[in-house]
């Protein structure tokens, strides 16, 4: 009626089920208790490893690029046919808002009224966008990042908002490489140089943040700007596109290249745009978090091997029984199968409740705050249930090698518990 | 039905050599109740092992039915002790998580049978030692001679060719002795052929055969009350 096959699998799972059932609840407990800890060490230290830094990406596309972000040609000053590619950028369905951006390389200066003929001039070199304030909040919601002072309007005149990095109390380290203004707040008045313009400002806001490209930068309200660089061409340096909820930006990239946006600007997904010391990053931190991971599943395999090593060696003389009245060792190797997956899924699954009904949301509205980013939990679903199968398996050799050990010995010396 | 051959069991520890059985010859007729007796260390045990072939001889044959099991794999063996043979040991030898009809279920499972197949002939072998009204406790619910009971009905649910027990009453006391030598009488009365090592003489009084072996030999057979001196 069975195969053997099928009835080793019969007994086995018939025995795992009863052990099981009437094994301590302590124990058992402590076991689920060290593969949920495997698990969580498997999915949540190399998540916050590539969290840290995917953290850092995050705000990088929330704060500045957007999803997709359209620049200039390496040897261009500014994206040509500027104003055609934002009709067209503005025609496609996918596209939420976008910001265009003026952008120009400047020096500030402050302190400038006070300052005498002998003393170094209080200076620094930064980058100025020129930006539509109300089209760039709602783009990269910049205005949440002003936390001193007030946002721009889109008709502030002589006013800008200012990267805290370029002023010197918030510098954390005195570097004489890098220079910041000093004695500048809320209200003060600093000069900006651009090729031959000069032009004085008031400070209106102070932007915080843990993009550089808004803490060491400046934003000005884009009609001022175009002014200051004498461009009424419409042509702009930049433009952040926000894309619907769902939209995957490389369907976006893609689209607008077939439509010969490449000819006149860079076309870059928030990835795309991302430095390659940060790719080799995310990379490197991945393969650290696997290498700790693999200690974990080790760790748990050896806890495994040895709860199972013990508690076959104690049934000894049933093990004996079993195959003296006639039961396969096959299926009572089973039956320590069945029971190192029962723990590995218990465990699995305990894990996947706290990483995915917990930690992850936690962790998304709570960041981890390091110093260079809000850290987030990367645990991908494909990733975790690959991690789960490896936590199986290993589960799975560490339970069966004991159990061989034991039934490979001889009948009679184990019913007798001769050795 | 059970024929030893010249059975030689040495064991060999370093360079000493230990004689446990020096060249037995006996043979076990269908339906026959046979006991095997002797001092302890005499070897009846491992006269036991050998014939019910939870371990090989170190020459000589086991011959059941005709057939040698010599060449037996390992595998032919749990087959065979499985299907032919029923055992009962002295310590009940149950699985601690497992309830009665569990216990008696595991092997009838073993066999192929279905759950409910399983289920029903582990209910009636318990109903058969008087335990139909326990068959869901565990062995520690059970006293010595319940849990001896079960080792039985475990051993005959299959209905075994041979049933083999060794020391059955050991480790009971007088009532629960009785209890279980009751139901031996009866399985004997029934057909059932069966091998039993006991040092007890008020058991051994109802088998038709008496072997009593010493230093590893057959010394005498006794049959039906009238001695036979070997």
């Amino acid at each position: 009626m069975f195969s053997k096959y099928a009835l080793n699998t019969r007994i086995g799972f018939f025995l795992a089920v009863r052990h099981l059932r009437r094994a301590s609840i302590w124990t058992t407990g402590l076991i689920v208790f060290v593969m949920v800890l495997t698990f969580l060490n498997l999915v949540v230290v190399s998540g916050i490893l590539v969290g840290l830094i995917q953290g850092a990406v995050d705000q990088v596309r929330y704060e500045f690029t957007g999803d997709v972000i359209i620049s200039a040609l390496d040897d261009k000053k500014y994206i040509e046919n500027s104003p055609n590619l934002i009709t067209l950028i503005r025609s496609l369905p996918e596209v939420e808002a976008i910001s265009p951006r003026y952008s120009e390389g400047a020096t500030l200066e402050a302190n400038y009224k006070t300052r005498k003929e002998t003393d170094k001039p209080n200076t620094t070199g930064t980058q100025i966008f020129g930006i539509d304030p109300r089209n760039e909040d709602i783009v990269t919601g910049l205005s949440k990042s002003v936390t001193e002072g007030a946002y721009l309007a889109p008709g502030d005149y002589d006013q800008v908002i200012v990267g805290q990095f370029l002023l010197s109390q918030y510098v954390p380290v005195d570097d004489p490489n890098f220079a910041a203004l000093d004695n500048v707040e809320v209200g003060s008045k600093i000069r900006i140089t651009i090729g031959e313009v000069t032009r004085e400002v008031t400070v209106k806001g102070i932007i915080k943040s843990k993009v550089d490209a808004l803490t060491r930068n400046v934003f000005m309200a884009d009609s001022q700007f175009r002014s200051m660089i004498g461009r009424t061409d419409g042509n702009v340096d930049q433009i952040a596109m926000l894309l619907k909820e769902g939209v995957d930006p490389a369907l976006v990239r893609d689209k607008l290249k077939l439509s010969g946006a490449d000819q006149f600007a860079k076309v870059q997904t928030f990835e795309d745009a991302q430095p390659k010391f940060l790719k080799d990053i995310i990379d490197t931190f991945s393969m650290l978090g696997t290498a700790f991971s693999s200690i974990g599943l080790v760790v748990a395999s050896i806890t495994i091997f040895i709860v199972v090593f013990i508690n076959a060696i104690t049934r000894r003389k049933y093990i004996g029984i079993m195959k003296g009245i006639g039961i396969e060792g096959g299926a009572i190797e089973l039956s320590y199968v069945f029971q190192s997956i029962f723990y590995a899924l218990l465990g699995s699954v305990i894990g996947l409740v706290l990483v995915y009904g917990f930690l992850v949301p936690f962790v998304a509205s709570h960041p981890i705050n390091f110093p260079f980013s809000d850290g987030i939990l990367v645990a991908p679903l494909d990733l975790t249930f690959f991690r789960v199968g490896l936590l199986v398996t290993a589960t799975i050799i560490a339970g069966y090698i004991p159990a061989w050990m034991i039934i490979r010995k001889n009948t009679l010396d184990s019913i007798l518990g001769r050795n | 039905m059970i024929e030893t051959k010249n059975l030689i069991k040495t064991y060999a520890n370093g360079d000493l050599e230990t004689h446990v059985l020096r060249g037995i010859d006996l043979h076990v007729k269908e339906g026959e109740f046979i006991v095997i007796m002797g001092r302890s260390g005499a070897g009846k045990s491992t006269l036991l092992y050998q014939m019910s072939l939870l371990d090989e001889p170190t020459s000589g044959d086991v011959v059941i039915d005709g057939h040698s099991t010599r060449e037996m794999s390992d595998a032919e063996e749990v087959l065979f002790r499985l299907q032919k043979f029923g055992y009962v040991f002295q310590d009940y030898a149950l699985l601690p998580e497992l309830t009665a009809l569990e216990n008696v279920v595991l092997p009838l499972i073993m066999q192929g049978l279905s759950k409910r197949e399983a289920n029903i002939k582990a209910d009636a072998a318990l109903t058969r030692v008087g335990l139909g009204e326990r068959l869901h406790n565990i062995p520690s619910r059970l006293s010595g001679g319940e849990q001896q009971r079960v080792s039985i009905a475990r051993a005959i649910a299959h209905e075994p060719k041979i049933l083999f027990a060794d020391e059955p009453t050991a480790n009971l006391d007088n009532e629960s002795s009785d209890v279980v030598m009751d139901i031996f009488k009866e399985l004997h009365k029934a057909g059932q052929t069966i091998v039993m090592v006991t040092h007890e003489e008020r058991c051994a009084k109802l088998a038709e055969k008496i072997i009593k072996i010493d230093d590893g030999r057959i010394v005498s057979v006794t049959e039906n009350g009238r001695g036979e001196f070997l």
